[in-house]
């Protein structure tokens, strides 16, 4: 069932169709509905208290399928920038995480340059009990706060240790080419 | 009780027969007993059918005897009976069997309501009560409904509760002023029972208001001091008789088995705080409710915590693996825990 359902997931997610969750048939349907309902009380949440610099929602009418952005905070070589993540809900959604990916290049050690994103409560660490509006801060901290220790580029990781300056110069370089 | 009163007031008429100024005022004083009393003679003929009735549906000496003792003097032994049935069921946790009796009522109560109406305007109020006693008593079959039938059947007894104890009530006070006043100042009398009349009616609108304002348990007994009435409007009892309780609440009468059935209540409703499971946000049922898989407290309904354990059996907030033996919440809290046992083994059993 979880492989069906991922391997729908990146079909949807590259082609942006819509109905990759739903449309994995033999996924019970209890699941979907359960999924379908958590997702909507998410979205009720993150409308009512959105978390700063940072929105999400539905892409089209696939409650699955979110589009999200975040605005790079201030005060890192990201500000001002407006980066646009696709946030795939899995039908058995609380049970697995989310898969997220940036739609925005973007220069971090954390984001290669399909958009991937290393986070370890994307991956390992995912708990049913996060949420979207907890995962779009953690992402939003990663930008102040690079996980160096999990680099997804270790070259983009090494130069903010080595040379944290030019690493800024060529982050906001990025922002200013790709997502302003 | 009813004869001695009888016989009590039989005498005062001829004292009074030859004081002509006071016989308008004594009539009226008969006639006013007299009707106090035919209500009496009513609700007893039906407390006896119905002892009758609870003699016939099982091997119960004691409501009968509880019965008579209620006779004999109805406003102590009503109080007392009710704060011995509470602290036995305490004891015996024999109150999970009652659930089925609430759950029952509401559709008996009709019928109740139907052949033992009528009697005056408050009657149609406690008919459901003895509609509701009627099935349970119908019901009984262990223990801890003979404590709970011992009241019902009292209840049965007193179909027309509030009236017949009021009455008789009002009587110990008309006999009592009988024997003190009654050459003196009828007029009292009179008084007492016009007052108690009146009382009647104020019992019914107290206890209907207090019905719908169920959830309010924390609101204080309203006790009026020195009233004579059967029982108060926040009267564990009361509540009993209306059907709209049990739907309300799944266990609607947690409290009326305790003592402290405010205090339960209102352990009830704090545990019951994260009304739905913060997975799938489906709300939790009571058997959810009660149910704490992990130490740290965070509640998930059934099936989430069976799909976490299919998972990674983990706690999800806390990310504990979870352990075999679920902690639930009727091991660690007091009070309010034993009533959400309770409830759970009704559930299961209707």
């Amino acid at each position: 069932m979880n492989n069906k359902g991922g391997v729908s997931m990146a079909g949807g997610g590259g082609g942006g169709s819509s109905g990759t969750a739903t449309t994995s048939s033999w996924v019970s349907p209890t699941s979907v509905s359960t999924s379908g309902k958590r997702i909507q009380r998410e979205m009720a949440e993150l409308n009512m208290d959105p978390p700063p610099d940072c929105s999400a929602g539905p892409k089209g009418d696939n409650l699955y399928h979110w589009i999200s952005t975040i605005i790079g905070p201030q005060g890192t070589p990201y500000q001002g920038g407006i980066f646009f993540l696709d946030l795939m809900f899995p039908s058995d959604y609380p049970f697995e995480p989310p898969k997220v990916v940036f739609k925005t290049r973007i220069y971090h050690c954390n984001v290669d340059s399909t958009g991937n994103l290393s986070l370890d409560i994307l991956k390992d660490s995912w708990s049913p009990a996060l949420t979207i509006t907890k995962v779009l801060l953690a992402i939003r901290s990663i930008f102040t706060h690079p996980d160096l220790y999990n680099p997804l580029i270790p070259s983009i990781a090494y130069l903010y240790s080595a040379d944290r300056a030019k690493h800024d110069e060529l982050a906001a370089e990025w922002t200013l080419r790709f997502a302003k | 009780m009813v004869s001695d009163s009888i016989n009590a007031s039989i005498p005062s008429v001829p004292k009074d027969f030859g004081k002509k100024k006071r016989a308008n005022r004594s009539a009226k004083l008969k006639q006013c007993k007299l009707d106090a009393r035919r209500e009496q003679w009513l609700s007893q003929g039906a407390v006896k059918s119905k002892g009758c009735r609870e003699e016939l549906m099982g091997p119960r000496g004691l409501p009968q005897q509880i019965h008579e003792e209620g006779r004999k003097d109805p406003l102590e032994n009503l109080q007392m009976r009710r704060l011995g049935r509470r602290v036995g069921e305490d004891e015996n946790e024999n109150g999970s069997i009652h659930h089925d009796f609430d759950s029952d009522s509401p559709s008996n109560s009709p019928t109740g309501s139907s052949v033992l109406g009528g009697n005056d305007s408050g009657t149609n109020f406690t008919a459901s009560i003895s509609g509701s006693s009627t099935s349970g008593s119908s019901v009984g079959c262990c223990s801890g409904c003979i404590t709970e039938e011992d009241e019902e059947g009292d209840d049965n007894c007193l179909d027309d509760w509030e009236a017949m104890a009021d009455a008789l009530a009002a009587n110990d006070d008309d006999n009592k002023l009988e024997n003190h006043n009654d050459d003196n100042n009828p007029c009292l009398e009179l008084q007492s029972s016009l007052e108690h009349e009146s009382i009647v009616q104020l019992d019914g609108n107290l206890g209907s208001y207090h019905e719908n304002l169920t959830e309010d348990r924390s609101v204080p007994p309203r006790v009026t001091p020195g009233n004579s009435r059967a029982w108060r409007p926040d009267d564990a009892l009361r509540p009993q008789s209306l059907p709209n309780l049990s739907k309300q609440h799944s266990f609607p009468n947690t409290d009326r088995h305790y003592g402290q059935g405010v205090l339960a209540w209102g352990c009830v409703s704090g545990v019951n705080v994260p009304s739905a499971c913060p997975i799938c946000t489906e709300d939790l049922d009571f058997t959810d409710a009660s149910f704490r898989p992990c130490s740290c407290g965070f509640q998930v309904c059934l099936f989430c915590h069976k799909k976490m354990l299919e998972l990674d059996g983990r706690c999800p907030n806390c990310r504990e693996l979870y352990k075999n033996d679920p902690v639930e919440v009727e091991a660690s809290v007091l009070g309010g825990s034993l009533t959400l046992k309770l409830a759970r083994s009704c559930s299961m059993r209707s």
